[in-house]
């Protein structure tokens, strides 16, 4: 189960402007919960003038309480108050030459609760220099993905073949409450994946046009 | 300037940073770049870091993140030739 969010929009900045505003992102006050950012890796390649970057960010924000409410408390890792901490891989990479800046940003923790990637694609854009010069078009997408429950249910669908195969003559009757036990809880468990990754969805669609540059 | 995770190296970041700063905008972004050459200040930044995460615990999580990457990479990260 996945949900997306895409859009496009463009800046009134040239497209150098928009790719270092990118690096500048933090910090700034509308971001108050983004607490580090360090660069992890630095390539550039003389030949295609290229620029990757690799960057990790520390987050530090509050859960949804309706995220919380959904939430087995095993997934939480989170105090009393829902505060919690992830770490947000970030991979760029710039094409001077051609106009273009690619990112992928994730979260490297927290992904059997719900994991995120969000990419963009910054494009100066093709039309004759003298009327695009001032603009940047950029494409933006979100991926959204739970796992919870996923490890349960592979396991009690393991313990299932293996129950299966053990009892092979008679004591059929045991073979159903394990496959209907493993029906419903993985029933349950998707419908939380669900709730998380449309609370979530439904985040995403507020927070993306406040987050551009 | 950003914090670092590791505040014993916000001071080589800065310098860093700094570095990376000038030379992007003025020589990158002007097609005038040969090399990087804020490589230097980069690796060291980059020791007291890697220092900082593997006493964190956090290298592990990087490895194992990196090792995705590479699968994705493959198919994701094409040249896009306009």
């Amino acid at each position: 189960m996945v949900k997306f969010y895409s859009n496009t929009y463009s800046y009134d900045y040239n497209f150098p402007a928009v790719s270092l505003a990118y690096f500048l992102r933090y910090p700034n006050p509308y971001s108050r919960h983004v607490a580090s950012t360090d660069t992890i890796e630095r390539y550039f390649d003389p030949d295609t003038q290229r620029l990757t970057t690799v960057r990790l960010h520390v987050k530090q924000s509050r859960l949804p309480p309706a995220v919380l409410k959904v939430l087995p408390k095993s997934a939480v890792g989170s105090d009393e108050n829902g505060r919690a901490q992830s770490f947000i891989l970030e991979k760029s990479v710039v094409d001077v030459r051609q106009g273009w800046m690619e990112t992928e940003s994730k979260n490297l923790d927290w992904n059997n609760v719900l994991s995120v990637i969000e990419r963009h694609t910054f494009r100066r854009p093709e039309e004759g220099l003298g009327t695009a010069d001032h603009r940047t078009d950029v494409e933006v997408s979100v991926t959204l993905k739970s796992r919870i429950g996923e490890q349960l249910r592979k396991k009690r669908q393991r313990w299932g073949d293996q129950a299966t195969a053990s009892s092979v003559a008679g004591a059929g009757g045991e073979e159903e409450p394990v496959v209907k036990q493993g029906w419903f809880s993985s029933w349950s468990s998707g419908a939380v994946r669900a709730a998380v990754e449309s609370i979530s969805l439904q985040r995403t669609e507020r927070s993306q046009p406040k987050a551009q540059l | 300037m950003s914090a670092s995770l590791a505040p014993e190296c916000n001071d080589v970041k800065e310098r860093y940073d700094t570095c990376f700063l000038k030379w992007y905008s003025e020589k990158y972004l002007r097609n005038t770049a040969t090399t990087d050459e804020c490589e230097p200040l980069f690796r060291q930044y980059k020791t007291c870091l890697t220092k900082a995460l593997k006493e964190r615990g956090i290298d592990q999580m990087l490895e194992d993140a990196k090792a995705d990457n590479k699968d994705n990479d493959a198919e994701y990260m094409k040249p896009s030739g306009r």
